[in-house]
Order: structure tokens, then sequence, then C-alpha cells
């Protein structure tokens, strides 16, 4: 479960949310819209805790920022999984080196990471690149692997922030039914995008966050 | 946390970021270069002082005539005194054989007879070789009746202490100056290396790796860097002392001989100038940043 209770957050003493609440359960599906600058990467910041609240509280599972200490800031990160938009992967090491990269960093012995790799991989349909390096895949192809690297630690929440930002509409249509297929799984996704195309496709649960607010959007039939 | 993956990344990260890398061993391998060749230096210049002080004795001068017991008696409460090693007994035909092998003649013959008192060499302990020790040693000798007076480079022995505090105080100034420098040096050079990863680093921030995962592999690199500084400052100050030294200088090269300590020494200055960057580096510019 995550939980935002009363948030609010202010950047330069510029108040980016404002006293926010919203929950999101597990295994659901939800997508964050709102303009460029409209505050959903900073939602999901304080999702990771990269970022605390000024006020108020956020938790995420057992997790609450106001009692959060510094060493658990990595025990929180690696019950979910981040996408970004930018990809963020490591161009110096191959596609498989960049998945089994999480499991290393958390400490997985070596025959249970290749396993690991191997299938989630396969989930994104990446099996048989794993050898090449990020500069020689499509950028639909890099989005699949940076979904890889997230969901190899079996994350309780998916954050992903813009992932078909920089794609094409088909590609972006793809990453979104992968997205679908991992949710319908049982991991809870929250999607934050400004592609309105993109959430018409799917009848998914809709939080709107507009001028520090966050509003919970019904969409009308068309 | 694995150990083994983080020195692989460690060794690969050297790889990666060559430039950087190769940027710290040259910054390493020239402190070390610049620190070694001034610890010769410093060496050098205290054992010459060291050397110089050996030879300091003082020469108390008999009155005569003295006799045979009294020289012996003297010599024993001498030899008593506080600082003292050794006495010697320098007789008047001693004393005539050490003119002529100093000035080619014989003194009966100049002057018909022999005008050289007969005296006690007395040698120093390691400590008391100073101008204050020698001082209060003069000033007791000159107190016995049976001297009539003593000698001994005074004004050598002001030189020697006067230049070996002083070169103790540039000794110590230098030293740390140079070493700060290369700290500094080395700890800006592997602060550009953390920043060319600085992608790496967000990552492993962002999967959950804890704050010693991340800092660990740029320790260890840090110390590998500066091994390698290390391997590399030993082979040229190698190079410089046994080999250019002696086209240079053949005597000095004579003089200058360092024991193999001290290129171990070098080496292990290169390791812990390689860690001390890294952990000033690593502690500043690696996990202050998420919200904490």
């Amino acid at each position: 479960m995550i939980r935002f209770h009363e948030v609010t957050f202010a950047y330069n003493s510029t108040k980016v949310l404002d006293n926010v609440s919203f929950e999101v359960k597990p295994g659901e599906f939800v997508f964050l819209v709102g303009q460029t600058g409209s505050g959903k990467s900073t939602i999901l910041k304080l999702i990771y805790m990269d970022c605390l609240p000024t006020s108020g509280s956020v938790m995420v599972g057992k997790y609450i920022s106001s009692q959060l200490g510094r060493r658990e800031t990595p025990l929180l990160r690696r019950t979910l999984g981040i996408i970004f938009q930018d990809f963020r992967l490591l161009d110096d090491r191959s596609i498989y080196d960049n998945v089994a990269f999480t499991l290393h960093v958390t400490g997985v012995k070596g025959a249970e990471i290749r396993k690991r790799v191997l299938r989630a991989l396969a989930e994104v349909g990446l099996s048989h690149q794993r050898n090449k390096m990020p500069a020689e895949l499509s950028g639909g192809e890099q989005q699949r692997v940076v979904i890889a690297r997230a969901l190899v630690n079996t994350p309780h929440f998916l954050l992903a922030d813009e992932p078909t930002g920089n794609l094409d509409p088909t590609t972006s249509r793809e990453i979104l039914q992968l997205l679908k297929d991992i949710n319908t799984r049982g991991t809870a996704i929250i999607m934050a995008t400004h592609n309105y195309e993109l959430v018409r496709r799917v009848n998914e649960r809709i939080l709107q966050v507009r001028e520090g607010k966050v509003y919970e959007v019904e969409l009308r039939a068309s | 946390m694995s150990f083994s993956y983080t020195v692989r990344e460690s060794v690969s990260g050297f790889r990666r970021t060559r430039l950087s890398s190769t940027l710290s061993i040259v910054t390493i391998c020239i402190a070390l270069l610049l620190m070694g060749l001034f610890a010769v230096i410093t060496i050098h210049a205290e054992r010459f002082l060291e050397d110089l002080r050996n030879r300091v004795e003082l020469e108390a001068f008999l009155v005569e005539p003295a006799a045979t017991v009294a020289i012996d008696s003297i010599g024993q409460v001498i030899t008593a005194f506080e600082g003292v090693d050794s006495v010697m007994y320098v007789s008047k035909a001693t004393a005539a054989e050490i003119f002529k092998r100093e000035f080619g003649e014989d003194i009966l013959t100049v002057l018909d007879f022999n005008p050289l008192p007969p005296s006690l060499k007395i040698y120093l302990k390691d400590g008391y070789k100073t101008s204050r020790q020698v001082q209060i040693m003069e000033t007791r000798l000159r107190t016995m009746p049976e001297i009539e007076s003593v000698i001994y480079h005074k004004a050598m022995l002001e030189v020697i202490d006067k230049r070996a505090g002083n070169i103790h105080n540039v000794t110590l100034a230098l030293g740390v100056f140079i070493s700060l420098s290369a700290i500094v040096l080395v700890s800006n050079t592997i602060r550009l290396a953390i920043y060319a990863k600085r992608k790496l680093i967000r990552t492993m921030e962002l999967v959950g790796a804890t704050r010693m995962f991340i800092r660990l592999p740029f320790l260890l690199e840090g110390i590998l860097q500066g091994i390698i500084g290390g391997v590399l400052a030993v082979g040229l100050l190698y190079g410089i002392l046994g080999y250019l030294l002696r086209l240079v200088s053949p005597e000095l090269a004579a003089f200058v001989h360092m024991e193999p300590a001290f290129y171990v020494a070098v080496l292990a200055a290169g390791a812990l100038l390689g860690f001390t960057g890294s952990v000033i580096s690593v502690l500043r510019f690696i996990g202050s940043g998420n919200g904490h």
C-alpha cells in the first residue's frame, strides 16, 4: 500500500504539492496525469524517497517518510521498480549486465542472478538481445530493458516516469501493453504521463495533478 | 553485498574511465616522486650532518709535567663523566708524530725540543655531540687542575646544530605541504572520476544499493590507482638514484643510498594517498543527495 497523507512539498519555497492525500493499493494500475512541471515526477520521487515531504507523510509498505532512517532508503527502493523516460541504462555494459546489476547491488548470488535476469529478459521479449550494448537497441527496446531491470527484483510497485515520452506512438502502445501484462500478474503500477491518448486506451484509475493538488478523474465516454 | 563483484566493479571501473584513472595515477606518481626525492634529500642532509657530528671530539691538554699515575686517574675520572664514550691518551711523543704527519717536519729538528703537551682525546656518546653538551663538558674539564686547556671545533658544532634545527623545521613544513598538496590533487582527480560515473552512481542509488556498496568500488579503485602510481614512482626513483645520478655525479651517487624499506614506504604511501584522496571525494560526493 502507498499512502500520501496531507503531503505538502515545497522546492526553494515554491509549493509543488499542497496538502495532498491519496492511496494506491497493491495490484492497482494508476495513471498520474498532468502538464509538464505539474508535480507528477515529484510524487514519484516522494514514493522512492528521493525527496521527503515538507509536511505530511508518505507511507510505502512498512516504510514511513517521517520515520525513515538513512540506512532504510535502499531497503525501501528494493521493494520498488523504477522506469525513466531517459532510460538511464549503463551504456558501458551489455543488456544482460544492465539487468543483472540490480541483483548484484542487492546481494543476490550468481546462479540465482542468471535465472532471474533471463526470466526478466524473456518477459520483455529481449532474451535474444542479451549480449548487445544499449546503443545497439532501438528506443522501444531500450525501454524494455529498463522494464526488465525494474522487474528483476520482483517489486511490489513499479513506478514509471513518462516511460513513453521518447517513443513513437506504436512503440508507446507496445510498452503500455507490456506494463498492463505485468500488472495482470499482480505488480501495482503507477505511471506518470501527459499522453492522454494512451490513457484513454485502457480503463484504469487516473489521478490528475493540477496546481499542487491531486484529483481523481473519471474518463468520459467519447 | 558481494565483495567479488565490488572488486570486479573497481577493476572494470578503472578500464571504463581510462582518462581520469590515468590522470589519477600520474598525479599520484608525480606527488610520490616529489615526496620521495624530498625524503632522499632530507635523509642525506641529516646523514651528512650526522657524519660531521660524529667527528666531534674534545682535546684536553694536560699541565706539564704529568705523572703517568695522574694521567691514568684523570682518564678514569673523565670516562665516568655523563656522556663520555671513551678517552684516549696522546703522549708528547705521539703528539710529535701527529705533527710530523700533518706538517711533514720533525718538531725536534725545528725547535730542538718538543713543546707539544700531552693530552686526552675525549669522545662523546650519541646525543651528547651538541654544542650545548660539549660546552658543559668543556666547563667541567676546565675546573680540573690537571688540565691546562680544552679545545674542540666549536664553530663547526654550532653550525651543525643550527643547520640541523633548520633542516628539521623546513623538512616538517615542506613535508606537510607536499603531502597536503598531493592529497588535494589526488582527491580532485578522483572527484572527476566520480563525476564521470555519476549516472552509474545514480542508478545504483535508485535500485537500492547501500551507500557502502556504492562507495567501496571507488575506495578500492583509489587504492589500486595509488599502488600503480607507487610502482611507477618507485621505478622512477630507482632509475634516478641508481642510474641518472651516477651519470650526472658519480661522487654524489656513491654517497646516496636508500634501503629497500624506503621503496616499500613509497609504495605504501601511494596506496595511502589513493585511499585518502578517494575517501575525501567519496564522502563528499556520494550518498549525500537523497533528501535526507
